[in-house]
Protein backbone atom coordinates (compact mmCIF):
# COMPACT_ATOMS: atom_id res chain seq x y z
CA UNK A 1 0.00 0.00 0.00
CA UNK A 2 1.74 3.37 -1.13
CA UNK A 3 2.00 6.35 0.83
CA UNK A 4 -0.97 8.62 -0.24
CA UNK A 5 -0.60 12.19 0.46
CA UNK A 6 -3.70 14.39 -0.40
CA UNK A 7 -2.51 17.52 -2.17
CA UNK A 8 -6.02 18.86 -3.51
CA UNK A 9 -6.77 22.31 -2.81
CA UNK A 10 -2.83 23.14 -2.72
CA UNK A 11 -1.03 25.58 -4.96
CA UNK A 12 1.92 25.06 -6.98
CA UNK A 13 4.95 24.36 -6.21
CA UNK A 14 3.09 23.23 -3.01
CA UNK A 15 2.26 19.27 -4.73
CA UNK A 16 5.57 19.06 -5.43
CA UNK A 17 7.21 19.63 -2.55
CA UNK A 18 4.96 17.30 -0.53
CA UNK A 19 5.80 14.90 -3.28
CA UNK A 20 9.92 15.45 -3.24
CA UNK A 21 9.41 14.97 0.80
CA UNK A 22 7.27 12.00 0.61
CA UNK A 23 9.86 10.60 -1.66
CA UNK A 24 12.78 11.07 0.83
CA UNK A 25 10.59 8.61 3.03
CA UNK A 26 9.37 6.04 1.31
CA UNK A 27 9.56 4.54 -2.42
CA UNK A 28 6.65 4.75 -3.38
CA UNK A 29 3.85 7.85 -3.41
CA UNK A 30 0.62 7.95 -4.70
CA UNK A 31 -0.24 11.96 -5.13
CA UNK A 32 -3.83 13.55 -5.41
CA UNK A 33 -4.48 16.69 -6.78
CA UNK A 34 -6.89 18.60 -8.33
CA UNK A 35 -6.00 20.18 -11.21
CA UNK A 36 -4.06 19.77 -14.21
CA UNK A 37 -1.11 22.76 -13.77
CA UNK A 38 -0.69 20.33 -10.43
CA UNK A 39 -0.71 16.50 -12.31
CA UNK A 40 1.69 17.70 -14.40
CA UNK A 41 4.24 19.44 -12.29
CA UNK A 42 4.08 16.15 -10.41
CA UNK A 43 4.03 14.00 -13.13
CA UNK A 44 7.79 15.53 -13.92
CA UNK A 45 9.33 15.50 -10.82
CA UNK A 46 8.75 12.05 -11.03
CA UNK A 47 9.89 11.20 -13.84
CA UNK A 48 12.98 13.45 -13.25
CA UNK A 49 13.37 11.12 -10.44
CA UNK A 50 13.93 8.13 -12.50
CA UNK A 51 10.52 6.46 -11.50
CA UNK A 52 8.09 5.34 -12.96
CA UNK A 53 4.89 7.80 -13.03
CA UNK A 54 0.70 5.91 -13.26
CA UNK A 55 -2.00 9.12 -13.36
CA UNK A 56 -5.39 8.04 -12.50
CA UNK A 57 -8.05 10.90 -13.19
CA UNK A 58 -10.87 9.70 -10.80
CA UNK A 59 -14.15 12.25 -10.08
CA UNK A 60 -12.31 13.16 -6.99
CA UNK A 61 -9.31 14.06 -7.86
CA UNK A 62 -6.27 13.31 -9.72
CA UNK A 63 -4.66 9.95 -8.27
CA UNK A 64 -0.56 10.06 -9.52
CA UNK A 65 1.53 6.90 -8.18
CA UNK A 66 5.15 7.67 -8.56
CA UNK A 67 7.33 4.38 -7.83
CA UNK A 68 11.14 5.19 -7.89
CA UNK A 69 13.32 3.24 -9.88
CA UNK A 70 16.99 2.52 -9.03
CA UNK A 71 18.04 5.21 -10.65
CA UNK A 72 15.91 7.32 -8.97
CA UNK A 73 17.25 5.78 -5.18
CA UNK A 74 20.66 7.28 -6.55
CA UNK A 75 19.90 10.13 -7.35
CA UNK A 76 17.30 11.27 -4.70
CA UNK A 77 20.08 10.14 -2.08
CA UNK A 78 22.39 12.44 -4.16
CA UNK A 79 20.11 15.26 -3.58
CA UNK A 80 19.46 14.57 -0.16
CA UNK A 81 22.92 15.36 0.29
CA UNK A 82 23.69 18.85 1.13
CA UNK A 83 25.44 20.05 -1.73
CA UNK A 84 27.02 17.91 -4.30
CA UNK A 85 30.65 18.00 -4.03
CA UNK A 86 31.65 18.11 -7.81
CA UNK A 87 28.58 20.35 -9.33
CA UNK A 88 28.73 22.76 -11.56
CA UNK A 89 30.02 26.42 -11.14
CA UNK A 90 26.40 28.70 -10.93
CA UNK A 91 26.82 32.60 -11.47
CA UNK A 92 23.82 34.44 -10.77
CA UNK A 93 23.62 37.59 -11.74
CA UNK A 94 20.57 39.38 -10.29
CA UNK A 95 21.22 43.36 -11.31
CA UNK A 96 22.51 45.03 -13.59
CA UNK A 97 25.24 46.06 -10.74
CA UNK A 98 27.99 44.60 -9.06
CA UNK A 99 27.21 44.70 -5.31
CA UNK A 100 24.41 47.20 -3.78
CA UNK A 101 25.12 50.87 -3.02
CA UNK A 102 26.41 53.46 -5.58
CA UNK A 103 25.12 52.78 -8.80
CA UNK A 104 27.44 53.81 -10.99
CA UNK A 105 30.32 52.07 -9.27
CA UNK A 106 28.25 49.05 -9.57
CA UNK A 107 28.31 49.49 -13.09
CA UNK A 108 31.89 49.92 -13.36
CA UNK A 109 31.73 46.86 -11.04
CA UNK A 110 29.80 44.76 -13.48
CA UNK A 111 31.54 45.44 -16.62
CA UNK A 112 34.81 44.90 -15.00
CA UNK A 113 33.88 41.77 -13.26
CA UNK A 114 32.63 40.31 -16.96
CA UNK A 115 36.13 41.06 -18.26
CA UNK A 116 37.65 39.65 -15.25
CA UNK A 117 35.49 35.68 -15.83
CA UNK A 118 36.47 35.73 -19.84
CA UNK A 119 40.35 36.28 -18.76
CA UNK A 120 40.78 33.94 -15.26
CA UNK A 121 41.48 30.39 -15.96
CA UNK A 122 38.45 28.29 -14.67
CA UNK A 123 34.95 29.79 -15.74
CA UNK A 124 31.55 29.28 -14.73
CA UNK A 125 29.28 26.09 -16.26
CA UNK A 126 26.34 28.63 -16.16
CA UNK A 127 25.56 32.04 -15.48
CA UNK A 128 21.54 33.10 -14.87
CA UNK A 129 20.39 36.45 -15.20
CA UNK A 130 17.45 38.09 -13.99
CA UNK A 131 15.31 41.07 -12.63
CA UNK A 132 17.59 44.54 -13.89
CA UNK A 133 20.61 41.46 -15.09
CA UNK A 134 18.65 41.12 -18.32
CA UNK A 135 19.48 44.38 -19.31
CA UNK A 136 23.02 43.37 -19.70
CA UNK A 137 22.00 40.19 -22.13
CA UNK A 138 20.25 42.59 -24.92
CA UNK A 139 21.60 44.74 -27.79
CA UNK A 140 23.74 47.35 -26.89
CA UNK A 141 24.60 46.29 -23.88
CA UNK A 142 28.42 46.87 -23.03
CA UNK A 143 29.40 43.68 -21.76
CA UNK A 144 27.11 42.26 -24.68
CA UNK A 145 30.66 40.76 -26.49
CA UNK A 146 31.98 39.50 -23.05
CA UNK A 147 28.72 37.43 -22.75
CA UNK A 148 29.25 36.02 -26.11
CA UNK A 149 32.61 35.11 -25.58
CA UNK A 150 31.59 33.11 -22.65
CA UNK A 151 28.52 31.55 -24.40
CA UNK A 152 31.46 30.83 -27.03
CA UNK A 153 33.28 29.05 -24.51
CA UNK A 154 30.48 26.87 -23.14
CA UNK A 155 29.22 28.37 -20.73
CA UNK A 156 25.36 28.25 -20.44
CA UNK A 157 23.74 31.45 -20.23
CA UNK A 158 19.98 31.51 -18.81
CA UNK A 159 17.78 34.80 -18.36
CA UNK A 160 14.82 34.85 -17.02
CA UNK A 161 11.73 35.37 -19.60
CA UNK A 162 9.89 37.06 -17.09
CA UNK A 163 12.11 39.95 -16.97
CA UNK A 164 12.69 40.44 -20.63
CA UNK A 165 8.96 40.51 -20.58
CA UNK A 166 8.63 43.10 -17.74
CA UNK A 167 11.28 45.34 -19.42
CA UNK A 168 9.64 44.69 -23.01
CA UNK A 169 13.44 43.87 -24.13
CA UNK A 170 12.70 40.15 -25.31
CA UNK A 171 12.96 41.36 -28.81
CA UNK A 172 16.32 42.77 -28.22
CA UNK A 173 17.66 39.57 -26.50
CA UNK A 174 21.15 39.01 -27.45
CA UNK A 175 22.91 36.11 -26.37
CA UNK A 176 22.12 33.45 -23.88
CA UNK A 177 18.78 31.60 -23.77
CA UNK A 178 15.00 32.27 -22.56
CA UNK A 179 14.23 30.39 -19.64
CA UNK A 180 11.73 30.24 -16.90
CA UNK A 181 11.64 30.31 -13.04
CA UNK A 182 11.87 26.15 -13.23
CA UNK A 183 14.93 25.82 -15.02
CA UNK A 184 16.60 28.55 -13.08
CA UNK A 185 16.01 27.09 -9.58
CA UNK A 186 16.21 23.83 -11.01
CA UNK A 187 19.83 24.93 -11.96
CA UNK A 188 20.49 26.91 -8.63
CA UNK A 189 19.89 23.36 -6.94
CA UNK A 190 21.96 21.15 -8.18
CA UNK A 191 24.90 23.99 -8.42
CA UNK A 192 27.93 22.85 -6.79
CA UNK A 193 28.94 26.36 -6.19
CA UNK A 194 26.52 29.23 -6.53
CA UNK A 195 28.20 32.63 -6.75
CA UNK A 196 25.89 35.54 -6.56
CA UNK A 197 27.44 38.55 -7.85
CA UNK B 1 47.75 27.38 -21.62
CA UNK B 2 46.40 26.63 -18.65
CA UNK B 3 43.71 24.28 -18.55
CA UNK B 4 40.24 25.66 -18.21
CA UNK B 5 41.11 29.04 -19.56
CA UNK B 6 39.21 30.81 -22.55
CA UNK B 7 40.57 30.32 -25.40
CA UNK B 8 41.81 33.19 -27.53
CA UNK B 9 41.76 34.34 -30.97
CA UNK B 10 44.66 33.60 -32.59
CA UNK B 11 45.11 37.02 -34.20
CA UNK B 12 43.83 39.15 -31.15
CA UNK B 13 44.45 42.51 -31.88
CA UNK B 14 47.12 44.51 -29.75
CA UNK B 15 46.09 46.53 -27.22
CA UNK B 16 47.13 49.44 -24.76
CA UNK B 17 45.66 50.51 -21.61
CA UNK B 18 45.85 53.68 -19.36
CA UNK B 19 46.29 53.81 -16.13
CA UNK B 20 44.62 56.29 -13.37
CA UNK B 21 44.95 57.43 -10.12
CA UNK B 22 41.26 57.40 -9.35
CA UNK B 23 37.58 56.14 -11.12
CA UNK B 24 36.05 59.59 -11.97
CA UNK B 25 39.28 60.14 -14.03
CA UNK B 26 38.37 56.66 -15.70
CA UNK B 27 34.80 57.69 -15.77
CA UNK B 28 35.49 61.28 -17.38
CA UNK B 29 38.09 59.64 -20.33
CA UNK B 30 35.08 56.65 -21.19
CA UNK B 31 33.03 59.91 -21.62
CA UNK B 32 35.78 61.31 -24.15
CA UNK B 33 36.50 58.50 -26.14
CA UNK B 34 32.86 57.69 -26.53
CA UNK B 35 32.16 61.23 -27.97
CA UNK B 36 34.73 60.76 -29.98
CA UNK B 37 33.74 57.37 -31.77
CA UNK B 38 36.92 56.07 -30.33
CA UNK B 39 36.62 52.28 -29.62
CA UNK B 40 37.63 51.42 -26.23
CA UNK B 41 36.77 49.06 -23.44
CA UNK B 42 36.65 49.54 -19.92
CA UNK B 43 38.13 46.46 -17.44
CA UNK B 44 39.97 45.71 -14.57
CA UNK B 45 43.66 46.73 -14.29
CA UNK B 46 45.87 43.28 -15.95
CA UNK B 47 47.47 41.76 -12.64
CA UNK B 48 51.09 42.43 -14.01
CA UNK B 49 50.32 45.80 -14.03
CA UNK B 50 49.10 48.31 -11.30
CA UNK B 51 47.53 51.44 -10.10
CA UNK B 52 45.37 53.21 -7.52
CA UNK B 53 42.43 52.62 -9.03
CA UNK B 54 41.39 49.08 -9.90
CA UNK B 55 39.84 49.88 -13.72
CA UNK B 56 41.50 51.21 -16.46
CA UNK B 57 40.62 52.03 -20.49
CA UNK B 58 41.70 49.48 -22.82
CA UNK B 59 42.13 50.61 -26.55
CA UNK B 60 43.57 49.61 -29.58
CA UNK B 61 47.33 50.11 -29.94
CA UNK B 62 47.00 51.75 -33.68
CA UNK B 63 44.84 54.39 -31.52
CA UNK B 64 47.24 55.54 -28.60
CA UNK B 65 48.22 58.32 -30.37
CA UNK B 66 44.24 59.15 -30.88
CA UNK B 67 43.51 58.46 -27.17
CA UNK B 68 46.31 60.40 -25.85
CA UNK B 69 45.19 63.35 -28.23
CA UNK B 70 41.82 62.85 -26.69
CA UNK B 71 43.02 62.77 -22.85
CA UNK B 72 45.98 64.60 -22.66
CA UNK B 73 45.64 67.92 -20.57
CA UNK B 74 41.72 66.48 -19.52
CA UNK B 75 42.34 63.99 -17.33
CA UNK B 76 44.64 63.05 -14.64
CA UNK B 77 46.54 59.96 -16.18
CA UNK B 78 49.24 57.77 -14.24
CA UNK B 79 50.60 56.03 -17.67
CA UNK B 80 50.03 54.11 -20.53
CA UNK B 81 51.14 50.99 -21.03
CA UNK B 82 50.79 48.60 -24.23
CA UNK B 83 49.40 45.30 -22.60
Amino acid sequence: MPKIVDCRGLSCPQPVIETKQALEKTERVTIIVDNLAARDNVARFGQSQGGSVTIDEKKDGIYITIEKGKQGRRRAKAQSSKIPEHGPIVVVIPCDQMGRGEEELGHILIRSFLHALTEVSGRPDTMIFFNTGVKLTVKGSEVLADLQTLEKNGVEILICGTCLDYFNLKEKIAVGQVSNMYAIAETMLSAGHLVTV
Amino acid sequence: MIKGSIVKDEQAPLYGVVLFQSISSALRSEKLLKKEGIAYKLIPVPRHLSSDCGVCIRFLSQDESQVREVLTGKVEIQSFCPL
